[in-house]
């Protein structure tokens, strides 16, 4: 049992990329073997993940199924992984969400077998970025899963598939190169004060929690920053969010699945694994501008969203809306506001996710995705009108559905620290009401306008696949709560310990403060 | 005796001759005889300060960069008379088959 | 002085001795042997001999004619270098050339020639035997570059790649002049003990040191001293346009480590400045003139010296860490740039240019090894785990921060960011447009081996890069 504790997060992680590499002997006609292949890749890893729900202390604050080698050991570098209750479950969401991907993919025509390749060398870059505890490791598999998201969206993309690609790539880049320079001077810090060069997270972190590392508050605030703005555009928080409408509109349904459901992700989980504890000072310092921009996008979102006509872009732009709650919910340093900050990132997972691919359902019967294309869908397609209904209600935050919670308790937790940000983020929940629900009616409520609706045929069974697990989640997230939280409570706990605010630090650099 | 400042100020000037000439002449061969001055400037330092510290290392020095200078003038003009056979101009203006 | 000629000093250059007996005997055989490709096969197997003299030098820390050359791990190290690079390029040309109808045996000669000037140059301690090896380089190479005597292209790419390196070679000596003047000796170490005793600002030891280092950023094609590298590596053959982006490259910062660490380290906080400068704008102005390129071989020209400009931190750096980060980034370049070219390479036929990056459309419908193949080399160059280029530019940039130049670390990850730009512009091409009729590779074994040995490297760095940090590590011991 030690033995695949010790490794299951290697399995894990490396299933898919194992995957893809024996993917790459396929011949080129087998195409359907292929993503058969593909599917059993992915669902194998994601049952191996379940181990680690299987076998989770929720008692325990610190990272379990620790795996520590030493890779690069002339610079410190060390294969670290582990996880805790933060990073459990988004692990989790990122093996489900991948076969449900490969599900989608279905209609997949063109060059199917690198198409699956990319697919699974992506989860293994995402879910190395969730369980890396080396900020040299974090770093290559969030780089790592940078080149096939560039050819899922690059290749088989809509119109401006290429641009949209290379808008991404080089926003991401923008971003993480610096962090990368952030990442270096930490290590050479940390080694100058303690004498102990090393990489690991927890290294740095003891260092910095024990008094060891005390940086100065110039060096504080770039290394911050530098982490911030890469994490800040991959979430992304107004205002670099304008890569993600493009990104989204032209990549393929499972790109967008997986783009809302986990890669973006990558940037808040980044604030609460590095952001918080590493730079408690900073964190609290930027917090008002941080939530201010969190907010703003919120609104911004959520307003833009209202007027879209294309399904996707309103998707896309509600995400913008939705993450900037999980930001919210972050910076309230509240245990409220980061247990709902990490449930509205899986709930936000679960119901864009679905809601891609409800969007990619009837993208593949019309090849439109203008919501003036369609009306009265319920008529030809009841199943799949039911289906939107949940999912949109559940994106609105109905009580008894994913939402609701993750957002009640961000507003809870922001409302505590600052009420008129609540009260503007909460204005945000109505305004995703009235988008969510009014693409809804146009879409599916009314009769049938557009001749060519009238011989659409409902979800087939594949398409039942994918969807019947993200409803399933959807009400025991909203039912079962607890379920979910409880997991975290020990390493919220632990994680909000660390960015305590320290006073002195104020009283020092009165010229830092905003 | 002449000072040895008096051969540097003669090298530097020759120096700066040949490479202004670089510069801005525009005949090949032109060019050529520019870079030999500029070699030659440097063996007039070299052998000013061989003199000036009663030492055989410069010259050295000097023999070796003469007959460098031999080879590279040697093959120079087998480019020049190599790019002549397939465009007959002597002028480096002409020479612009790349551009960006 | 003493005996100034030993026969132990015969050894020492043993490796480099083997090469010149080589290429001169293949000389000879070029005019019994009409099957011109078996001489490149020959050259290969010299290359291998001298390779193996080279490893039993191994570990040997000496000096040779009575302190002319040292033989040292530094050395062996880049010796290494030029070695693989050399074998790797003339791989490449044997098909390269039958396709422009010019193979001939002088080439592989020339090669091995440019090849134990190279190796002299990573061992001269002695400004003698830096100019005489620097040249012996350098004049084989513009001979290379001119290789294709038909093509006007070839030939004005000779012409002016020898104008320039004639022009930079003549300030070069300049300074070397000047040192020689200041120290009374040619040997780095003097040199640095009588400019150390000299005042910083001593009028003649800038003089020597500025146009030292300018004819130093002409070899590395430094920005602003740039200009002559696109057009010499448009037109000269592009196999050696492959073995001049590498090897050339490589040697000139093996001896700008020797020049700068040690014969004018006394002036270093002065060259600091220059270096860094001109580093910003090297990797500045390469990466974005080649944003606009639509040609290959430019592209990758202007992509060679911004990775002047990255190398050149480390030198900015001057701490252990930098200077291995150059000689681990030098090696990785190596393999990569060389798979790069050698994709390139492939794509050449008969009568077509096959230069334009509109001719990689499609390759990997056409194509899929080939185009993974470069979309690896590329990923490399730009500097994307896990492959080795990202470790080359971790190390440089750690050795920035290290030494706190923390506005250099930053300029030089944002460039890699932009070098993204148009690394991908040749993905795109590849993977995002549909092929053409033109788009057509034939390959050669000797070119399949080469890509093969390219990518394994390139990969097995990447992932895996601990035992050649170590070897890198040996090359440089603390307090180079």
């Amino acid at each position: 049992m030690d033995f695949i504790n010790s490794n299951i997060l290697t399995i894990v992680t490396f299933t898919p990329a194992l995957g893809a590499l024996l993917l790459l002997f396929f011949p080129r006609s087998r195409a359907k073997t292929a993503r058969n292949f593909a599917l059993i890749i992915s669902i194998l890893a994601f049952l191996f993940s379940l181990h680690l729900v299987a076998h989770f202390d929720s008692n325990a604050s610190g990272f379990q199924y620790r795996t520590d080698r030493a890779w690069i050991p002339s610079f410190g570098i060390g294969y670290q992984l582990g996880i805790d209750g933060i990073s459990l479950f988004l692990v989790l969401l990122t093996t489900l969400l991948t076969p449900l991907a490969i599900l989608a993919s279905t209609r997949i025509r063109d060059r199917v077998k690198e198409y699956f390749l990319f697919m699974l060398l992506l989860e293994t870059g995402v879910v190395g970025v969730f369980c890396s505890l080396d900020l040299f490791l974090f770093y290559v598999f969030w780089e790592v899963m940078l080149v096939p998201m560039y050819f899922l969206i690059g290749v088989w993309g809509g119109e401006r598939r290429i641009y949209a690609a290379m808008k991404f790539v080089l926003y991401t880049m923008a971003g993480s190169v610096l962090m990368l320079v952030a990442i270096i001077a930490l290590y050479f810090l940390n080694g100058k004060a303690t004498g102990a060069y090393t990489f690991s997270y927890e290294l740095i972190l003891a260092a910095i929690h024990g008094g060891k590392l005390v940086l100065e508050p110039a060096t504080e605030r770039f290394l911050f920053l530098a982490f911030f703005v890469a994490f800040a555009i991959k979430v992304p928080l107004f205002p670099f969010h304008t890569w993600l409408p493009d990104a989204h509109v032209e990549a393929p349904t499972a790109g967008s699945v997986l783009l809302a459901g986990v890669l973006l992700k990558m940037g808040t989980y980044g604030m609460l694994r590095f952001s918080l504890p590493l730079f408690p000072n900073m964190s609290h310092l930027f917090a008002p501008f941080i939530t201010l921009l969190a907010v703003v996008g919120i609104i911004y979102g959520a307003l833009v969203a209202m007027v879209q006509p294309d399904m996707k872009k309103l998707v896309a732009y509600s995400s913008v809306s939705h993450m900037g709650f999980i930001v919210l919910g972050i910076f309230s340093f509240t245990p409220q506001g980061v247990e709902g900050a990490i449930f509205q990132m899986l709930s936000h997972g679960v119901s864009t996710g679905a809601l891609f691919l409800l969007v990619g359902v009837i993208y593949e019967r019309r090849h439109t995705r203008l919501i003036e294309e369609f009306g009265g869908l319920a008529h030809r397609m009841p199943l799949y009108a039911a289906f939107f209904l949940i999912v949109t209600l559940s994106s609105i935050g109905l009580p008894g559905m994913n939402g609701f919670v993750g957002e009640f308790l961000v507003l809870l937790g922001t409302f505590g620290v600052n009420k008129p940000r609540g009260v503007v983020a909460a204005a945000g929940v109505i305004l995703s009401a009235v988008y969510m629900l009014w693409m809804f009616q146009r879409v599916i409520w009314g009769e049938i306008t557009n001749e060519k609706n009238r011989t659409l045929t409902d979800l087939v069974s594949y398409e039942k696949a994918m969807l019947i697990p993200l409803l399933f989640l959807i009400f025991w997230m909203g039912i079962y709560s607890n379920h979910f939280l409880r997991p975290m409570d020990a390493s919220v706990a632990r994680l909000l310990s660390q960015t305590g605010k320290r006073e002195i630090q104020y009283a020092v650099a009165p010229a830092l403060q905003p | 005796m002449v000072p040895t400042h008096y051969y540097l100020i003669l090298g530097a000037a020759l120096f700066t001759i040949g490479v202004i000439g670089v510069l801005t002449r525009r005949n090949i061969m032109i060019i050529l005889m520019s870079i030999e001055l500029m070699m030659n400037a440097v063996n007039i330092n070299l052998m000013a300060f061989s003199d000036r510290l009663q030492q055989v290392t410069g010259q050295v020095f000097a023999i070796f960069v003469i007959t460098v200078a031999a080879a590279e003038a040697a093959v120079g003009l087998g480019i020049v008379i190599a790019m002549f056979k397939n465009k007959e101009t002597m002028n480096i203006n002409e020479i612009d088959l790349m551009k960006w | 002085m003493g005996q100034f000629f030993k026969l132990a000093d015969l050894g020492a250059i043993a490796p480099e001795l083997e090469l010149i007996l080589w290429g001169m005997g293949i000389l000879i055989a070029d005019l019994i042997i009409k099957d011109k490709k078996k001489l490149g096969i020959v050259a290969i197997v010299g290359l291998f001999v001298s390779g193996i003299f080279l490893f039993r030098l191994n570990g040997v820390e000496a000096t040779a004619y009575g302190g002319l050359l040292v033989i040292d791990q530094f050395a062996n190290f880049f010796k290494l270098i030029f070695l693989v690079a050399a074998t790797l390029a003339i791989a490449i040309s044997m098909k390269y050339l039958d396709i422009e109808r010019e193979n001939h045996g002088e080439y592989y000669a020339l090669i091995l020639f440019a090849t134990m000037g190279m190796m002299f140059m990573a061992g001269a301690v002695d400004l003698v035997t830096m100019y005489i090896s620097l040249e012996t380089m350098a004049i084989a190479t513009y001979v290379l570059v001119g290789f294709l005597r038909s093509s006007q292209r070839s030939n004005e790419a000779s012409l002016k790649y020898f104008l320039l390196g004639a022009f930079s070679s003549g300030i070069l000596l300049y300074g070397m002049s000047l040192l020689y003047g200041i120290s009374g000796s040619t040997r780095f170490i003097d040199i640095a003990e009588a400019l150390s005793r000299r005042p910083l600002n001593d009028p003649i030891s800038l003089m020597a040191m500025i146009t030292l280092s300018a004819g130093m950023f002409f070899k590395i094609a430094a920005v602003p001293f740039h200009q002559w590298t696109p057009d010499a590596y448009e037109g000269a053959p592009t196999s050696i346009t492959a073995y001049m982006s590498v090897a050339v490259k490589a040697a000139s910062f093996a001896m700008m480590v020797r020049v700068f660490m040690v014969a004018i380290y006394p002036m270093r906080p002065h060259w600091v400045a220059i270096m860094a400068a001109v580093s910003v704008m090297t990797m500045t102005v390469g990466n974005i003139a080649a944003i606009t390129q639509s040609n290959i071989k430019r592209l990758l020209a202007y992509s060679s010296i911004s990775h002047a400009g990255y190398v050149l931190i480390g030198l900015i750096a001057g701490n252990q860490t930098g200077l291995i980060a150059v000689a681990i980034y030098l090696l990785i370049y190596t393999f990569t740039n060389l798979g790069a070219w050698a994709v390139v390479v492939a794509l050449k036929r008969r009568d077509v240019i096959g230069e334009h990056i509109d001719e990689m459309s499609g390759l990997f419908f056409k194509n899929p090894v080939a185009a993974i193949l470069m979309l690896i080399f590329l990923l490399s160059l730009a500097g994307i785990p896990p492959t080795a280029g990202f470790i080359g530019k971790f190390y440089l940039f750690a050795s920035a921060i290290e030494t706190g130049h923390n506005t250099l670390a930053v300029i030089a990850v944002l460039n890699a960011a932009i070098s993204i730009y148009f690394y991908l512009r040749i993905v795109v091409a590849m993977f995002m447009r549909e092929p053409n009729e033109k788009t057509e590779l034939t390959y050669s074994p000797a070119l399949l081996t080469v890509l093969a040995v390219a990518f394994i490297v390139t990969m097995f760095i990447g992932i895996y890069p601990d035992p050649f940090i170590s070897m890198a590590r040996l090359a440089i011991p603390a307090g180079f």
